[in-house]
């Protein structure tokens, strides 16, 4: 594995592997201030293989692999005489609906991969509803970002959620994407949610344990609205077997697009 | 055969296609309904764009997308 040093690295290999592709196959979807973020921290590394390219991302004790192959054949072959998926955890997504993803997962388990867990997306389309704007939610600040980030990895499963890392979180909090609500000076919930244009994606929703059934869940998803009125879809990705966060996001509108995630794990699950 | 219009229109009926130069800055595709217009734009024109071309700079708007299409051989 090479460590990659330039964004430029990158699109040239995704380039090389999509030429003359006949039934080209990824699960890289790069965003460019992500990617930057991910070479700056030296958390990304690639491996070139005739007709596919493979990048693994370094995240706490695992990796995640994103792959760019011309054919699903091309895929196999590079899977099996791989060195970084021969040793240490790592997961890998495969995103699509319906028939779309169908030949993707058997190569994957064929390989040692099994499956881990499977998140659905779910959208909410049109003009939100908001309130007033009285809220005692706002906009998290930096000294609560080490807690927010706490709260995240004790709320969500860091294999299957692509939780922030510590960086990501300040700049998140930094950017304002980071709603809180405190109670008596502690950190009782947040919203950690993802804005472009007429878009925007809500990434993270909880609520501390000694804080449930107060009402912190509703004020930061009321306030997240509030502060959204020229949005025109949300979407959010949920744990396909939550459904007590399947009924909460139902409540404010939220359904399932279709869209599914299926995570794939090596080397952490009982064979 | 429908329009490069009619289509996204199918995709995400909420946006306004008409009324934007960037869909992608104005946040009204993402990389999975890249995926998803270049299905219905191979199916609607009989092509199949390559995937070399599947990039967001070719979904940026009408203009953009029309340019893509006719280098792929369709006739619009």
């Amino acid at each position: 594995m090479s460590s990659i040093q330039t964004p430029g690295q990158v699109l040239d290999a995704i380039q090389k592997a999509r030429a003359g592709a006949a039934a080209f196959c990824t699960n890289f979807f790069p965003v460019e201030s992500k990617l930057q973020g991910w070479i700056d921290h030296r958390e990304l590394f690639a491996e070139w293989h005739p007709g596919a390219a493979f990048f693994f991302r370094t995240d706490r004790d695992f990796r995640h692999f994103y792959f760019c192959a011309a054919d699903g054949a091309a895929l196999e072959q590079g899977i099996a005489s791989s060195p970084g998926l021969k040793d240490g955890p790592v997961t890998t997504d495969l995103v699509g609906s319906g028939s779309t993803l169908e030949h993707l997962p058997p190569i994957f388990e064929r390989a040692g991969f099994r499956r881990y867990t499977q998140l659905q997306r779910l959208a909410r389309i049109g003009r939100p509803e908001t309130n007033d704007g009285t809220s005692d939610a706002g906009f998290a600040k930096k000294e609560d970002g080490p807690t927010a980030l706490r709260l995240i990895e004790n709320s969500f499963d860091r294999h299957g959620e692509q939780l922030p890392s510590p960086y990501e979180m300040e700049s998140a909090v930094e950017n304002h994407q980071v709603l809180a609500v405190k109670r008596s000076g502690e950190l009782a919930g947040l919203l950690f949610f993802e804005t472009q244009g007429l878009a925007s994606s809500v990434r993270f929703w909880a609520v501390a344990e000694k804080f449930r059934a107060q009402r912190v869940g509703s004020t930061l998803m009321q306030h997240y609205f509030h502060i959204h009125g020229t949005v025109r879809r949300f979407t959010l990705w949920v744990n396909s077997g939550n459904e007590n966060a399947i009924t909460k996001y139902r409540h404010y509108g939220y359904a399932p697009d279709g869209l599914m995630d299926h995570v794939l794990a090596k080397g952490m699950i009982p064979q | 055969m429908k329009s490069v219009i009619e289509i996204l229109k199918e995709i995400r009926p909420e946006f306004d296609f008409a009324a934007s130069g960037d869909f992608i800055t104005d946040g009204m595709l993402d990389s999975f309904d890249m995926v998803t217009l270049v299905a219905a734009l191979d199916k609607n024109y009989g092509i199949s764009i390559p995937g070399t071309d599947i990039v967001p700079e070719n979904f940026q708007n009408v203009q953009t997308i029309e340019v893509l299409l006719r280098r792929s051989g369709a006739k619009i």
